[in-house]
C-alpha cells in the first residue's frame, strides 16, 4: 500500500471522528475541529507536491494523468468549501460538515491512487 | 423576504435558538447544512465525473453519459435551491431533490432487470451502490427535511 494513501487514510479518518465527536458533544466547530480539516488540505498539497515531482521524475500516471490531477483540484476545493460552510453558522451540525471532509477526500484519495495504478477507469 | 431572514439567521448561532427563525428561512440551518453540504458534495463529484465522460469517451455509451449530465444537474439545483429563503426554492428544491429520488429508483430497477443498460458508469446504477447508497437515502432524507421545514408550517 502506498504510504501517501495510508496516511491520507490516518488524517481523514482521525479529522472525521475529532469533527463528528465534538458534533456529538454539541459543540461548534473549534480550533481543533478547524485545524483538522486544515490538516487535510494541508496532505492534499503534499500529496500533490509528491506526485509532481514522481512524474517529473519519469514515474507516469498509469491512468490518465489529467484525470488524476483533476481529481486532486477538485479534492483541494473541498475543505476550503466545507470550512467556510461551516462558519458561516457556527452550530453542532457545522461539525457535522466538517466531519464529511475526511470520508469524502479518502475516498478521492482512493480513486487517485488507482488512476495512479492504472486499476479500472471512471 | 430572503433579504430580511439572511442577518436574522446571521445572529442565531445555533440550532437551539432556531425557533426565533422564520420558519421558510431554517432549511440552510442546523441539519439542513450538513444535507446542503453532502448534496453540495455530489453536485461536485456529479459534475466532474459528466464532464470527464462526455469529454473522453462520450459515444461509448452516450444514454449513461447522458444520464450523469441529467443527474450533475439535479444535485447543482437541490444544493442550490435548498440554500436558498422562500417559497419559490422551497418548490424547487421538493421538485430537484423528488426527480433524484425517481431517477435513482428507476435506474435501479432497469438495471435489476437489464443489467446491461447502465453499467457501473452512473451514480445510480445499483440504486447508487457506487456511492455507498447515499443517492438512494439522500433524497428520503431531503424530502423528510422539507416536510419538517414547509412553508407554512406552525
Amino acid at each position: 500500500m502506498d504510504p501517501f494513501l495510508l496516511a491520507g487514510a490516518v488524517v481523514c479518518l482521525l479529522s472525521a471522528v475529532l469533527c463528528i465527536g465534538a458534533a456529538l458533544l454539541r459543540q461548534p466547530p473549534n480550533d481543533i475541529t478547524i485545524l483538522s480539516v486544515a490538516a487535510v488540505e494541508l496532505l492534499l498539497v503534499a500529496y500533490g507536491g509528491s506526485a509532481a515531482v514522481r512524474q517529473l521524475g519519469g514515474e507516469p500516471v498509469m491512468g490518465e494523468a489529467w484525470e488524476f490531477w483533476g481529481y486532486l483540484l477538485t479534492a483541494l476545493i473541498v475543505p476550503v468549501g466545507a470550512f467556510w460552510w461551516a462558519i458561516l453558522e457556527r452550530s453542532r451540525w457545522s461539525n457535522l460538515v466538517l466531519g464529511a471532509v475526511g470520508p469524502t477526500i479518502f475516498v478521492m484519495l482512493v480513486r487517485m491512487e488507482q488512476i495512479w495504478d492504472g486499476v479500472a477507469g471512471l | 423576504m430572503g433579504r430580511g431572514g439572511r442577518a436574522v439567521r446571521r445572529k442565531t448561532q445555533g440550532y437551539s435558538k432556531a425557533a426565533a427563525v422564520p420558519v421558510k428561512d431554517r432549511r440552510s440551518t442546523g441539519p439542513g447544512r450538513l444535507l446542503i453540504a453532502v448534496y453540495g458534495v455530489f453536485a461536485l463529484s456529479a459534475t466532474a465525473r459528466a464532464a470527464f465522460q462526455i469529454l473522453t469517451k462520450f459515444d461509448e455509451a452516450p444514454l449513461a453519459y447522458s444520464l450523469t449530465a441529467f443527474a450533475a444537474a439535479v444535485y447543482v439545483l437541490a444544493t442550490v435551491s435548498l440554500a436558498r429563503a422562500g417559497r419559490k426554492w422551497y418548490r424547487v428544491s421538493v421538485a430537484a431533490v423528488t426527480v433524484e429520488l425517481v431517477g435513482v429508483v428507476v435506474v435501479g430497477v432497469i438495471g435489476v432487470f437489464d443489467a446491461g443498460a447502465f453499467p457501473n458508469e452512473t451514480m445510480w446504477s445499483g440504486f447508487g451502490s457506487g456511492y455507498a447508497y447515499i443517492p438512494l437515502v439522500l433524497p428520503l432524507l431531503g424530502l423528510a427535511w422539507l416536510y419538517r421545514n414547509r412553508p407554512g408550517k406552525g
